[in-house]
């Protein structure tokens, strides 16, 4: 059996070592335009921020393809997938492939402004974004960053860590929008703001300035902002321009069934660029993040080598630290009014503590919580399962809260 | 290979099992040089209280596919197959809490520890007591339990029993089973009077 996996991710990784398990004699193939060893991206943040070393980035030795006796082909992106003839065509080659699994993540959501050209403005979402930001870091007196989501937030954290004035612009009324509910985005943004950033709601920029080098970033209000480093974190978007959307159904992401197939027979996709059911939202989503890439990597390699596994679905969560703030959210944290979620959350001013609880039904949907974080996992499970919460629904918001509760007495 | 099986229906709640875990994961290994240690030596096992006061050691199930493992980012937490145990790594775990989002049964922690870079927060869990094995002793925990709520044995004598004790109950003529005498009659008071102040 050939298989071609597009992508060195970590869905890529572990649907390759899961293909290896369950077909030990089949010929893998690994294409990424990044020629680095397997390295964990979520950590580039903690590197800019200077709490991880560069050289812990890689999650897999050297020797990782070797290995797996999996051959790579690094350097160059797909250009394109022939479905009927079964090949993928990378930089003038062509692999051809019995199971193709895409892999190929997501690229920086690109923004429209003038003079996007000069120096020092980056986006953050590769190893080399990280390293060519550091190259500059000691010239850097004051930062702008565009976007309030996790990428731009990340990128402000870091440079605020590391001594740099920031300015965060964002469109919509609070930071983490996508992921936090209204109150913890105020809870994370009073922190930033004690330790120095400088938030601007309602703000986008729409030219910048400078000699070669940026110099100022002009927003659509007038205002001028004089910086010398602008951070695009304005979200992702899934790096599916090589798929042939005639053959393969595709929505915001590749389309996906519950066995990671594409709607093309023996194509599968996973991570970043795969659009699956999302467990709370009960419509189909793009959820962007580190452990559904390694799931879907592992049924997909499950399923590609002919041993039958089904994926539940998908479901949004994240975990932060931000100075002295934990925050963990999963499914609707901030679910559309009116529709019937029933809400339950309690704040402790003195704590520092916050938790809501977001219900459909007897089920557990949504979640956020502010410091006091370890039991969030359980609740992130009883969301994933969907079992039906028996307990008087207070209990959980409690901090006693533990796995026994959710026991038969 | 033998391991530690939570029975939670004899759990009493005392509590016991915390600090012999914490003593044993010390750098003296003895409970009254421990609580002076800093940083201070702190329980991978932790009881938690049901909705009627009743107690339950809750510890790492060692899961295999584990999902701290598979959600941990630096690649810190690894298995050990020959052990049937998840580590975690110190030196390698950044504490990003990505764990505590994964682990469907909330047991991990953190904090310091003496284990890890000095002043360093890192996750820590329970390690099934690796080091009291390979020196021949048993989990500290299993040892200082006195109603045999987490027991050392073997996966499939404790189903055995299990299945045993369940046939009894449905014998013909078959009397209820006391499976922790005393106890049982602690949490029913326990109960009763939690019902009453409700």
């Amino acid at each position: 059996m050939k298989y071609v996996i597009i992508g060195n991710g970590v869905a890529g990784i572990h649907a390759a070592e899961t293909l290896r398990q369950f077909d030990p004699p089949g010929e893998i193939t690994m294409i990424s335009d990044e020629a680095l060893q397997p390295y964990c991206r979520p950590m580039i943040s903690m590197v800019l921020e200077g709490s991880v070393a560069t050289e812990k980035l890689p999650i897999r030795p050297v020797s990782f393809y070797d290995d797996l006796n999996i051959t790579p082909a690094l350097g160059s992106r797909v250009s394109a997938v022939d479905v009927d003839n079964r090949t993928v065509s990378v930089s003038g080659k062509c692999y051809p492939y019995d199971r193709l699994l895409i892999a190929s993540g997501a690229d920086p959501r690109r923004i429209k402004a003038d003079g996007l050209g000069l120096r020092n403005i980056f986006f953050m979402r590769t190893a080399a974004h990280v390293r060519q930001m550091l190259a500059v870091l000691p010239d850097v007196r004051k930062a702008l960053v565009l976007g309030g989501g996790l990428v731009g937030f990340k990128a402000a954290y870091g440079l605020v860590r590391r001594g740099i004035p920031v300015s965060m612009l964002i469109r919509s009324g609070h930071p983490l929008s996508m992921q936090v509910d209204a109150e913890a985005g105020r809870m994370i943004t009073d922190e930033l703001k004690a330790h120095g950033l400088d938030v601007r709601v309602g703000a986008e920029a729409a030219a910048f300035e400078g000699n070669g080098r940026v110099a100022a970033a002009r927003l659509f209000d007038g205002t001028r902002l004089s910086c010398d480093m602008v951070v695009i974190g304005k979200g992702v978007f899934p790096a599916r321009r090589f798929v042939p959307k005639d053959k393969i159904k595709v929505d915001a992401g590749i389309v996906v069934d519950e066995h990671m197939q594409t709607s093309a027979p023996g194509v599968f996709a996973a991570g970043d660029v795969a659009e699956s059911t999302d467990i709370a939202r009960r419509t189909p989503w793009v959820n962007a993040i580190w452990p559904e890439a390694v799931a879907q990597g592992r049924i997909a390699g499950m399923n590609m080598a002919g041993h039958p596994a089904a994926y539940p679905g998908s479901l949004s969560r994240n975990v932060i630290r931000i100075f002295g703030l934990d925050v963990m959210t999963a499914g609707l944290a901030a679910p559309p009014e009116a529709e019937g979620f029933e809400t339950l959350s309690v704040t402790d001013t003195r704590a520092r503590t916050y938790r809501k609880l977001v219900f459909r039904g007897d089920r557990l949907v949504g979640m956020v919580l502010v410091n006091s974080i370890e039991q969030g996992g359980v609740l992130t499970a009883l969301i994933q399962s969907a079992t039906p919460v028996r307990p008087p629904r207070e209990a959980l918001l409690k901090p006693g809260f533990n796995f026994r509760q959710l026991m038969p007495a | 290979m033998k391991e530690v099986i939570v029975h939670p229906e004899r759990c009493v709640g005392c509590m016991q099992c915390m600090p012999a875990c914490a003593a044993a994961h010390s750098q003296s290994k003895n409970l009254f040089q421990a609580s002076l240690e800093i940083p201070r030596p702190r329980p991978r096992v932790h009881v938690g209280v049901g909705l009627f006061n009743e107690g339950f050691p809750n510890r790492c199930r060692h899961c295999d596919p584990a999902p701290c493992l598979l959600a941990c980012l630096p690649g810190a937490i690894a298995r050990s197959a020959e052990r049937n145990t998840v580590f975690i790594d110190p030196n390698r775990c950044i504490n990003c809490a990505s764990c505590a989002m994964a682990c469907p049964f909330g047991v991990i922690r953190y904090h310091e520890d003496h284990t890890a870079p000095p002043g360093k927060t890192v996750a820590v869990k329970c390690d099934n007591c690796y080091e009291r094995q390979l020196a021949g002793l048993i989990p500290a925990c299993v040892e200082v339990c006195k109603s045999g709520a987490l027991r050392f044995e073997e996966r499939s004598e404790a189903m055995k029993r299990k299945t045993d004790e369940v046939a009894r109950t449905v014998s013909v003529g078959a009397a209820p089973v006391e499976l922790a005498p005393g106890f049982a009659l602690l949490n029913a008071m326990k109960r009763k009077q939690i019902d009453l102040a409700r």
